[in-house]
């Protein structure tokens, strides 16, 4: 119920009178929010650490944004492209890379990551190299066009809620606790019969399955993209959002990109110190409180209500 | 392709195999000794770069003593670095000093940022070594050549201390097993801290030495961290012979690879390395420890 007076009332703002730079600024940060929940069934529910996460997202959007622009701007049908694109590669690259855990996934993600920035740049026939993609046009939902400003926030928050659903669910199923006692103790669960490399393959795949439909919203959303969108950089940023919101939650890693988003936003323009700040706040959050923001909220509501539990 | 280009290929991927090599063995001793992946090496690299332009402009000296106090100013900071974040949180899984590093080394990028600009320096190479020499036909900067032979001569002295030295002998056997190091008297805390701080002067003198030739500007450590990191992979995390065959490999790849092959070159650099360390997890030659 909470939930969907909250959805309802995010959906309402631009036509509360919200300015349309704080709606841009919004659906950047609920695009950020799916992606960063994705990378949460990972980091967070799975204990798999990555540095690339910015693979599945950029692939996201150069599939969709090359399809839209070269075949149809039908959002579904992109969105279909993508999805197969990501997934397929998610499956073959997740078979392998599931072997490792720990420092080792790290940074085999973040290789794997830059193998494709590379490729990005190198393959200029259809990439466009350093330029990027560019031209792409407006999405269609059955032949209507969804412009940019409120249309488009309004699809970016459908989007949102059918991802948090999803993910909800999955958390909340057996395959979603096996997950979790995954991440507690990987040699426990493989002695009670648990095919953990199966689950993390899974995992891997869906993280980066919902993560390519953060990437064709984004593509839309900024008309192209350019190589920086696979940069390990963009890897750290993700998970920055996501451990700064605090992980092992879904609430969290959402909190956390608009938290990201708009942090960002003000610090560029205000101070010049936008990277040094967020930096500091960000050691002081892995130092001091490994839970995030979402874990100080609930240490905050519990002390104020500490009846209910 | 002509073969005059090949060879000045080669050389520019020796003088770069040989800064590698500098940042290399910090990251490999760091992570051997304390199982840290330091994700701000490539900023303290920076901070060098900085320390040196703030002593030349600060202090008025030349080049010279500027690049043998710049890393000197980079050991505090790092040893500090290391006391109020690394070492609290040594108990946490490896993954947590990961995270905590890539957090700092925002924070260096950001503080020259905010202190030095966004700029872009350019630094003359120091006299006497400003004229280039002529190899088999080639106008070569004398520069190059001669920073290559300092990094050289540096790494050949961090191998000497590790091998030859009490303190070597403890980081050794911190490598090998630390338990049985610390059931054996030694302070494995102190010992990490200890190298954390020189494997951060030697990325500093690093980021200094390159000056010249690389130009100074805060992300100047992004693509020599990710470098290294391939360099230390392939020769197997904590392996310190392993990780300099590795820097070379990695330098001379890009310096020819990008030659003949464009862009492409890097994208099957890091191919292979994912593909080495998922098969290989202890690195090519085998010796080193599974991330």
């Amino acid at each position: 119920m909470l939930f969907a007076a909250g959805a309802i009332a995010l959906a309402a703002l631009p036509y509360a009178g919200v300015p349309p730079f704080t709606i841009t600024l919004l659906t950047e940060a609920f695009i950020f929010a799916i992606w960063a929940m994705s990378l949460d069934l990972l980091v967070g529910y799975t204990g798999l650490v990555t540095f690339g996460h910015a693979a599945a997202f950029g692939l996201g959007s150069y599939a969709a944004g090359y399809f839209a622009r070269e075949v149809t701007a039908d959002f579904f049908a992109a969105l279909l492209v993508a999805e197969a694109i990501v997934v397929g590669l998610a499956v073959t690259i997740g078979f392998v890379v599931t072997r490792v855990s720990g420092v080792a996934f790290a940074i085999i993600s973040l290789a794997i990551a830059q193998v494709l920035f590379q490729i990005a740049i190198a393959w200029r026939p259809v990439t466009e190299g350093m330029d990027g993609l560019v031209g792409v046009p407006l999405p269609k939902i059955a032949g209507f066009t969804i412009d940019a400003g409120a249309e488009f926030y309004l699809l970016t928050i459908a989007t949102l809620v059918l991802v948090y659903l999803g993910l909800s669910r999955l958390v909340a199923s057996s395959f979603g606790r096996t997950l979790q006692a995954i991440r507690t103790n990987e040699e426990r669960a493989a002695a009670i019969g648990i095919n953990v490399r199966l689950h993390k393959w899974i995992a891997f795949t869906v993280s980066w399955g919902v993560a390519g439909i953060g990437g064709t919203l984004m593509v839309f959303m900024k008309a192209g993209t350019t190589p920086m969108s696979l940069h390990w950089s963009e890897s750290g940023n993700v998970l920055v959002m996501a451990i700064f919101g605090g992980v092992g939650t879904l609430f969290g890693p959402m909190i956390g990109a608009v938290a990201f988003v708009f942090l960002r936003d003000e610090f560029t323009t205000r101070f010049e110190a936008w990277q040094l700040a967020f930096g500091l706040v960000f050691v002081v959050v892995v130092l001091a409180f490994p839970s995030g923001l979402a874990g100080i909220f609930a240490r905050a509501w519990r002390a104020l209500w500490p009846t209910r539990s | 392709m002509d073969l005059n280009f090949l060879f000045v290929s080669m050389l520019n991927g020796v003088v770069y195999g040989a800064f590698l090599l500098l940042t290399s063995l910090g990251l490999s001793l760091v992570f051997g000794l304390g199982r840290v992946v330091n994700f701000a090496h490539g900023a303290l690299y920076a901070l060098g770069g900085y320390a040196l332009l703030a002593v030349i402009r600060g202090a008025g000296v030349g080049y010279w003593p500027a690049l043998l106090l710049a890393p000197l100013l980079v050991v505090p900071i790092a040893i500090a670095i290391e006391r109020t974040t690394i070492h609290p949180i040594r108990h946490r899984s490896d993954i947590y000093t990961l995270l905590v590093t890539f957090g700092i080394s925002f924070v260096i990028i950001g503080a020259i940022e905010y202190v030095w600009g966004t700029g872009t320096t350019l630094l003359k190479p120091p006299q006497p070594f400003v004229s280039t020499v002529d190899i088999f036909g080639n106008q070569y900067p004398l520069y190059r050549l001669v920073a290559a032979g300092v990094s050289l001569l540096v790494s050949a002295g961090v191998f000497a201390v590790i091998q030859l030295t009490p303190v070597g002998l403890r980081i050794r056997a911190i490598t090998d097993d630390p338990g049985m190091a610390e059931a054996l008297g030694v302070n494995t805390k102190w010992l990490l801290t200890l190298v954390f701080g020189c494997a951060a002067g030697l990325a500093a003198f690093a980021g200094a030495l390159g000056a010249p030739i690389f130009a100074i500007h805060p992300e100047m450590g992004m693509s020599i961290l990710l470098d290294s990191f391939l360099a230390v992979i392939l020769g197997g995390l904590g392996n310190l012979p392993g990780s300099a065959i590795g820097a070379f490999v990695v330098a001379l790849t890009k310096s020819i690879g990008g030659g003949y092959i464009a862009d492409w070159s890097t994208a099957v650099l890091f191919g292979v390395v994912a593909i080495a360390l998922i098969f290989r997890p202890t690195g090519v030659f085998g010796r080193g420890r599974v991330a």
